[in-house]
């Protein structure tokens, strides 16, 4: 896994679809980052607010770093605003990224923002010579721009959108089990928490052990120091993992789902 | 005292040497390990650990966070894997880094504080004990301790007996007279004071009607804090003859320009570390130059000097 370092990084561009913006940042050539790994960004804001925010990574390239933002309050309203050729203060990559052998059969299942290290992941499963199966469930068609024609143009994706008005009628979910899920070694997920809990209600008992899950949750740190951004841990009972740092990627097994379902926070 | 820097900013407190008055404060910097990867932890001036209790515990759930202007509300409750994991794990790693350790003891019961800081004596690992009697996150965490000048004094007295180290009492500026807490803890054996943990705070979300956090309550930190603690310092500084740490919300040179000037012999950066993993080493340096700019010999010029009035 990459070590993270803090740089200041300028937007070498920027790109609207719907309520997300792509935000690519030009960084060193020898950048590395896995996909599931975040880059936690210093936004500023017109209330003063202090704190960075996590973002998956959408994409490494050559030279560039690329990020999804969508906005959801004062830090990533400002973020989305900025300009290309503003320079901005990045920590990372952080976390532990997915993990992936390439003997496995993986479908990847992603909800709404949830897409970003679905993209990464099916990339490099790609470059690898694999086939995943890449499903993207949204809310209405026209939230996220242009972005599902373009994906499609790009990548063997699957969409299901909830108004019907592309791809398939319903939820990501409805979708991947409709395509015969047992032929699946492993999945990997990325999108609301109430999604994920569901997705561990279809994958009951020992097909916990394929899943791995891409959580979010408000972050102070990033690197593991405060505990702030915790959920619960299956073993030892009662404990919990960080995020940021024991994550933001787990396997299904490593949670406790009757605690994180007692309490849905999105 | 690792590595060299220019020696206006080395202090002493507690026949403690710090090659800079910049420390970390509890809970904001991990065991230290967390942000060996960001800087060379022999750049700060000391580093005060994570609250440590005699018991793993799990802390408090989630979410344990919420920003708020200018501030940021947590209760994390504690979470730590207990003393004995902490000195085999933790304290015996960051003993290899050449840099004063400042341990923060927290507890559920007068004997926990005790065992726990006796525990932390006996290692000879650490510099000085922290005790922790203003944790705002847990029921029995101490808080009680901090309300109410005689319970303060009586735990302080306590771990006195027990350890073989400076020890340093951090209080909280909610109680009814800080100045008299003060007093009271010095009286009973303190060797310092942290002054200040974060407030009691609390948010709610106005479209559920729920409390963000899910502990209802938590402990207030940063920039919204700090003029808070100017204040505490200032009326302690007054009272008292043992040095002071001074910490809340400090967020550049001049924030710890000012807890020095109010009276703080030394300052701990919080909840900017967790923003810019380097800011206490680089608060040091500015507040060197600040320094060097006014024409004093030593950093430590600047302590009480509000009192004495002003820069003349």
């Amino acid at each position: 896994m990459n070590l993270g370092s803090k740089f200041s990084a300028p937007i070498i561009e920027k790109s609207v679809y719907g309520c997300l913006t792509r935000v690519v940042f030009g960084v060193d050539q020898a950048y590395l980052a896995e996909p599931g790994q975040f880059l936690h960004v210093l936004c500023g804001s017109e209330d003063g607010r202090i704190l960075r925010r996590p973002y998956s990574l959408f994409d490494t390239a050559s030279g560039t770093a690329s990020i999804l933002v969508k906005e959801a309050g004062p830090g990533s309203a400002w973020l989305a605003r900025r300009e290309v050729g503003e320079e901005i203060d990045c920590m990372g990559p952080l976390g532990r990224p997915f993990s992936f052998s390439i003997f496995d059969r993986p479908a990847l299942i992603a909800g709404g923002a949830g897409i970003a290290p679905l993209i990464f992941l099916y990339k490099n499963m790609c470059s690898e010579g694999m086939e995943p199966s890449l499903f993207w469930g949204i809310e209405r068609s026209g939230d996220y721009g242009d972005m599902p024609e373009s994906i499609l143009a790009e990548f063997q994706v699957r969409i299901a959108s909830e108004d019907g008005r592309v791809g398939f009628k319903g939820t990501a979910l409805e979708l991947f089990t409709s395509q015969q899920p047992e032929d699946f070694s492993a999945i990997y997920a990325c999108g609301p928490r109430g999604m994920l809990i569901e997705l561990t209600e279809i994958m009951i008992g020992d097909r916990r052990a394929r899943l791995q899950l891409s959580f979010e949750e408000r972050m102070a740190c990033g690197v593991g120091a405060c505990k702030g951004c915790v959920v619960p841990a299956s073993d030892p009972a009662g404990s919990y993992l960080t995020v940021c740092k024991d994550g933001p990627v787990f396997e299904g097994k490593e949670l406790d789902w009757a605690r994180l379902k007692s309490r849905v926070w999105q | 005292m690792g590595t060299p820097q220019e020696p206006r900013l080395a202090v002493e407190i507690s026949g403690i040497n710090l090659r800079n008055p910049l420390l970390v404060s509890s809970g904001t910097f991990g065991n230290g390990r967390e942000y060996s990867e960001w800087l060379d932890l022999g750049m700060v001036g000391g580093i005060i650990t994570k609250a440590v209790t005699l018991l793993p515990c799990n802390g408090n759930p989630p979410p344990r966070l919420w920003e708020v202007p200018c501030g940021l509300l947590n209760s994390i409750g504690l979470e730590n894997k207990g003393v004995e994991a902490f000195l085999a794990e933790d304290l015996a790693w960051l003993n290899r880094f050449d840099v004063p350790v400042w341990v923060n003891v927290a507890g559920f019961s007068d004997e926990e504080y005790v065992a726990v800081a006796g525990m932390i004596s006996d290692s000879g690992m650490a510099d000085a004990i922290e005790l922790n009697i203003s944790c705002p996150n847990v029921k029995q965490g101490g808080l009680h301790y901090s309300s109410s000048p005689r319970e303060a004094a009586r735990l302080t007295a306590m771990v006195q007996k027990a350890v073989n180290l400076p020890l340093y009492v951090k209080l909280s500026a909610r109680t009814a007279d800080i100045k008299e807490m003060a007093v009271e803890v010095q009286k009973a054996g303190a060797d310092g004071l942290s002054l200040i943990n974060t407030f009691p705070a609390m948010a709610i979300d106005v479209e559920t009607g729920r409390a963000r956090l899910a502990n209802v309550s938590g402990g207030l930190s940063g920039p919204a804090l700090h003029p808070i603690a100017v204040l505490a310092v200032w009326e302690v500084a007054q009272v008292v003859d043992i040095p002071i740490i001074g910490m809340g919300g400090v967020w550049s040179w001049k924030d710890a320009a000012e807890l020095m000037m109010a009276g703080a012999d030394a300052v701990a950066v919080g909840t900017l570390n967790f923003v810019d993993p380097e800011a206490a080493f680089r608060i040091a340096e500015d507040l060197g130059s600040f320094a060097a700019r006014k024409g004093f010999e030593s950093v430590s010029e600047l302590v009480g000097l509000t009192r004495r009035g002003g820069i003349v």
